[in-house]
């Protein structure tokens, strides 16, 4: 024990098994398998293996079955064996959650672990996954999460995840489209308030938000627009490219 | 109309027809009702005092919440503070406003005095010379790195870095002090070569990192 730190010192024994260390750090108990998010584990006691999910499958068939999502293999590992491991992000408040023969959706990167009794499927929304099934996963949030109901608009930087209400559907503010209609939307660059788009959900279930955060690059979610590009036929691909380079040229986001 | 704080970092708006809200772009998380956004440009009213902002460095790009509901508002995982203005003025740097009533009168103005000596000083701290004044009665919020604690002054002086330096309430004077020895010069400083020495009546909000935005 260091004098003046206030904190208490862990050991093996006294490190809270499935809880929170403090706001911003969640100790696993860990008999078998969890899935991780990678780079999320920071330290761990006992005899724990990490493997990536991929190349765990090969040895336990079951493993294809509760991860269903090709496109996050390569981002997320399996851990195995005894013993308590921890898991934070980037000094975010880390959460943990009890799904009961329920469904929620979350942001992929703001999964941090998950249970193998839950299922994970890539959600419609890009950029989101849904846990399916009865089990503990953990996520972080950039401060307090907050709980809302529907009818909710959620900035979609700013939302977390939802459970139990339908998928949302997008919502183009009203001011702005009818302003749209008149100059046509070409010319609309510069008169945008940043807020023209959410996510609009509607039946009943919960809405979970952060505080917005800086966007972090998710190379899955370039790959999902990517794939999205195969709709489009040559000409318009390279129509597209030409104003992805303009955009970037200007630095916007 | 009270704001409410949801979290250190949420702020929660209720807007009606006839109090309209102004925040920065960008800083909405959701809403419940009947809500819309408008881009407005620059603070202040008119063209001269936008072109005016634009010069000064002191224009963020701010829109109108219009309608009937409930707003969430925050900006980047920023820690939020609400103060009340009961017709009082308060200075604060534009882009650490989150979101204010709208019926505020807001204005640009010069810190302290001392013409261009002063300002050559301004722009060697990275600090704006240029602030932002909100005046009347109403809510603002302001945003800062790990939250802000109000430091009270009666008449006496307050040295303040100026990077920690976040809004000041009441008839305070601001003045930019260089403490530069020999030390700064060959680089052995302390750091803390610029200060902001607050002095007279009113209230200092200062944030718990020397982080600028």
């Amino acid at each position: 024990m260091i004098d003046g730190l206030g904190t208490a010192s862990y050991d093996a024994q006294s490190l809270p098994a499935d809880d929170n260390v403090n706001p911003y750090a969640f100790s696993i108990a860990l008999a078998g398998e969890w899935f991780v998010s990678k780079g999320a584990m920071i330290a761990y006691y006992g005899n724990v293996d990490f493997a990536g999910v991929s190349q765990y499958a090969s040895r336990a068939s079951w493993v294809a079955a509760r991860f269903s999502s090709p496109m996050y293999a390569d981002e997320w590992v399996v851990a195995s064996g005894q013993g308590k491991v921890v898991v934070a992000d980037r000094g975010h408040d880390v959460n943990s959650y009890d799904l009961e023969d329920g469904n929620l959706t979350i942001k992929q990167a703001n999964l941090l672990g998950f249970a193998p009794t839950l299922e994970l499927k890539q959600s419609i929304v890009p950029g989101f996954v849904t846990l399916i099934g009865t089990g503990k996963f953990l996520a972080s949030s950039n401060g307090p999460v907050i709980f809302v109901e529907p009818p909710f608009r959620a900035d979609p930087e700013a939302l977390l995840g939802w459970s139990d209400c339908p998928s949302p559907s997008q919502h183009y503010d009203h001011h702005w489209m009818a302003q749209s209609f008149m100059a046509g939307v070409q010319g609309m660059l510069g008169r945008e308030s940043g807020e023209e788009r959410q996510y609009d959900f509607t039946g009943a279930g919960t809405i979970l938000l952060q505080s917005s955060e800086k966007l972090v690059v998710d190379a899955a979610l370039l790959r999902t627009v990517e794939s999205h590009t195969n709709l489009l036929d040559a000409q318009s691909a390279g129509a597209l490219g030409q104003r992805l380079i303009a955009r970037s040229q200007q630095g916007g986001r | 109309m009270t704001y409410e704080q949801v979290n250190s970092k949420v702020v929660r708006v209720p807007v009606t027809q006839s109090r309209p809200v102004l925040a920065r772009r960008g800083s909405m998380l959701g809403y419940s009702g009947q809500v819309s956004f408008r881009p407005v440009a620059g603070q202040g009213q008119g063209v001269r005092s936008m072109v005016g902002a634009a010069l000064a460095g002191e224009s963020t790009a701010m829109m109108v919440t219009e309608g009937d509901g409930s707003v969430l508002y925050g900006f980047r995982g920023l820690y939020t503070t609400v103060v009340q203005l009961t017709g009082d003025s308060m200075v604060v740097e534009a882009d650490r406003l989150l979101v204010h009533d709208a019926h505020l009168q807001t204005s640009i103005e010069m810190v302290g005095q001392g013409g261009v000596r002063q300002m050559a000083r301004g722009a060697v701290t990275g600090q704006g010379l240029f602030t932002t004044r909100v005046s009347g009665q109403g809510t603002v919020v302001l945003l800062s790195h790990g939250g802000t604690f109000p430091i009270q002054l009666n008449g006496d002086t307050v040295g303040v870095d100026p990077q920690a330096y976040v809004a000041h309430t009441g008839a305070l004077q601001v003045e930019l002090k260089q403490s530069l020895g020999m030390r700064d010069l060959i680089g052995r400083g302390s750091g803390e070569a610029f200060q902001l020495h607050v002095s007279g009546h009113g209230v200092v909000h200062v944030q718990a990192s020397e982080e600028k935005f």
